[in-house]
């Protein structure tokens, strides 16, 4: 019988009367990168320190390898973990921190010093081998603090936050250098994140995790498309959250009346009734946007409040009459294009097929 | 940014000349201070030195009849040893002693309860050094406390006053507290994410002390060290009072020098010795403390 490499099985922990991860279950398969997702306070590192066992569940069973690891010391096991704050030792130098644990392990000098340059090396740091730790910049103190949990040849890495404090472009190079890195090794990466693109760029699977519990596990992409609930939709992406009354049904087209005006999507396999009151979403990308009003159904009249640059896209956010907002993703070069005014009124619309109902939370 | 804009409230031109008045009302006092009570005198102690005592009377010269007179003798040099191993052992021993509370203090309690411990641990500082040593007679008296209790499982009595033991202990009532309190703030503000990195990384909890907090604690440990040497070496009560005094330490040889006689010059000349002394010490030891910072200079 083969086990997946980590196990949580009902695992809650309670720091004094508060709450921090309530119930959880998954599993994490050899050779994953799995991401694990949500807003400051929703139990991710809490997660990530349970696996390091720098916090013990207080109910629950964690297992590796089917080994039930509750109460296991953090260095009894085999999980360097990458801090946010990357915790290099400042009195020791580069090279002296990538051999740290090897020494603790009571591995020889010689064999220290030859797999501590291999690991430096493979991270393109190598000629700072001998350099005092205050003396490197962001991006080399991210290399070296892989390397010296790397060094380990660990089964799984644990990684928290680790490119937050990085600069945009550095931050888009690490993630190159980490997908590589998990690839080639193929170690089980456990990345612990609040961004969205950090996430979504890296991982094969997300958990996206909301006051202590867990919201959602998927693709990446699954996430994106097919958020379970209200709140993945509100965190993930940019999502136009409508809700209303179904209020009549033909051959798997349902209608339904908002408060902004009736609307119609496509029925994929949802259990929908007519009468149900259900929240759905658009995706912001999957919108239309033009000056005149379209021929389609699915239309609502907007003003236009603000826009928000991020790159080469564009978000534009509007409101329709009764007040409900509605967002809309662009290229850059397209919107420059329409010359559009804050203020003024434009028509939006979306395709049937682009509509994802949400689960009642 | 913030703060208040000074071109506001300065006519540009003259900005700069109100800034530098400004900030030299600031500077002056201190200056002025430094000078008067620190520097004067010991320029006169310097010249001191140099004067020469005439039927018991200091009289101006440029002689180094005191200097050489004072390096010639032999129980000098064995006060000046004597003083510094002394202040040397204490400094060991108190760093020693002060770990395990300030461990405790650092990791072990609350941050109120720490901030409460070292509220109780300046409280010491508010009675008279004096008087905190005198008490010590009542404990360590051939019929004091300690001996008594001692009694009970037939041990002693121990002598203890008039000893080194005194003037270890004496020299502890002075330096303990300022001691646990330096080693604890150094510890306190150790990054928690280095020890459990160091855990994470397979560091066994018994070699954290060696391989994590003595490393990262080097600056605050050696200037609680230096600051420990500097009150024990230059103490009269405790070895005076505690010590018994039959092995002047060099404190002591000052005012014994002063007393007969009134050989001022030469307690000038013990008195400079001993700020060479510290002063070195204190030098090596602020050089040990930020070395690592002088290792990056030579890259």
């Amino acid at each position: 019988m083969t086990y997946p490499l980590v196990s949580f099985k009902n695992v809650t922990k309670n720091f004094g009367k508060m709450n921090a991860v309530t119930n959880l279950n998954f599993e994490i398969d050899k050779g994953e990168f799995l991401a694990i997702m949500g807003p400051s306070g929703c139990g991710k590192t809490t997660t990530l320190r349970m696996l390091a066992g720098l916090e013990n569940p207080s109910s629950g069973e964690i297992r590796f390898n089917n080994r039930l690891m509750n109460n296991v010391k953090p260095h009894e096991r085999d999980t360097p973990l990458v801090w946010q704050s990357l915790a290099l030792f400042p009195f020791l130098n580069v090279q002296e921190n990538v051999e740290f644990g090897l020494k603790m392990r009571g591995v020889s000098s010689k064999t220290r010093q030859k797999k501590s340059l291999e690991w430096l090396e493979k991270l393109e740091v190598r000629e700072l081998a001998k350099r005092d730790i205050s003396t490197l910049s962001g991006g080399q103190k991210q290399r070296v603090a892989l390397a010296r949990s790397l060094v380990m040849e660990p089964e799984i890495l644990l990684l928290d936050e680790p490119l937050s404090a990085l600069d945009a472009h550095l931050v888009i190079r690490m993630q190159a250098v980490l997908t590589q890195l998990q690839k080639e090794l193929g170690i089980t990466f456990v990345y612990v994140t609040h961004s969205q693109s950090e996430a979504f760029a890296m991982a094969n699977r997300v958990i996206i995790m909301n006051v202590g519990e867990i919201s959602q596990i998927g693709k990446p992409k699954d996430i994106y498309r097919s958020p379970a609930n209200q709140f993945v939709a509100e965190f993930v992406g940019r999502n136009n959250i409508l809700s209303g009354k179904v209020y009549d049904i033909k051959s798997k087209i349902a209608f339904i009346k908002t408060n902004s005006g009736n609307y119609n999507f496509e029925i994929i396999d949802k259990n929908i009734e007519l009468g149900h009151t259900l929240n759905y979403i658009i995706s912001a990308d999957l919108m239309n946007f033009s000056l005149v009003k379209p021929k389609n159904s699915n239309i609502v009249n907007c003003k236009l409040i603000s826009e928000e640059y991020i790159g080469s896209m564009v978000t534009l956010f509007l409101e329709s009459v009764d007040g409900t907002e509605f967002k809309i993703q662009m290229q850059e070069r397209e919107y420059s294009k329409l010359n559009i005014q804050n203020g003024e009124k434009y028509w939006l619309s979306w395709s049937k097929k682009n509509v994802h109902t949400l689960k009642k939370d | 940014m913030g703060g208040f804009n000074t071109a506001l409230f300065f006519d540009m031109k003259s900005n700069r000349e109100t800034i530098n008045l400004y900030s030299l009302t600031f500077r002056v006092p201190i200056i002025f201070w430094q000078l008067l009570f620190f520097v004067g005198p010991v320029l006169f102690m310097v010249a001191m030195s140099f004067f020469l005592v005439k039927n018991y009377r200091m009289t101006e010269a440029f002689e180094f009849i005191n200097w050489t007179k004072m390096f010639s003798k032999n129980y000098f040099w064995d006060s000046y040893w004597f003083t510094l191993i002394i202040a040397f052992i204490s400094t060991l021993l108190t760093m020693v002693i002060a770990f395990p509370a300030s461990f405790t203090l650092a990791f072990r309690v609350s941050e109120n309860f720490r901030r409460w411990a070292i509220f109780l641990l300046i409280i010491p500082f508010f009675t008279s050094y004096l008087v905190r040593t005198f008490s010590w007679y009542v404990i360590l008296a051939e019929k004091g406390v300690i001996n008594a209790l001692l009694s009970y499982i037939n041990l002693g009595p121990f002598i203890m006053l008039n000893t080194h033991i005194g003037t270890l202990v004496g020299y502890m009532t002075l330096t303990l507290p300022l001691v646990i309190i330096l080693q604890t703030v150094t510890m306190a503000n150790i990054d928690k994410n280095l020890i459990e990195a160091a855990f994470n990384l397979g560091c066994k909890p018994y070699l954290i002390i060696q391989r994590v907090i003595i490393p990262l604690s080097k600056t605050g440990f050696i200037i609680a060290a230096v600051f420990c040497f500097i009150l024990s070496f230059g103490d009269f009560v405790a070895p005076f009072y505690l010590g018994g005094s039959q092995e002047p330490t060099l404190p002591i040889l000052i005012l014994d020098t002063t007393k007969s006689g009134q050989q001022w010059p030469r307690a000038a000349v013990v008195a400079i010795v001993m700020m060479v002394t510290l002063f070195a010490i204190a030098f090596i030891g602020i050089m040990t403390a930020y070395s690592k910072s002088f290792k990056n200079d030579k890259r």
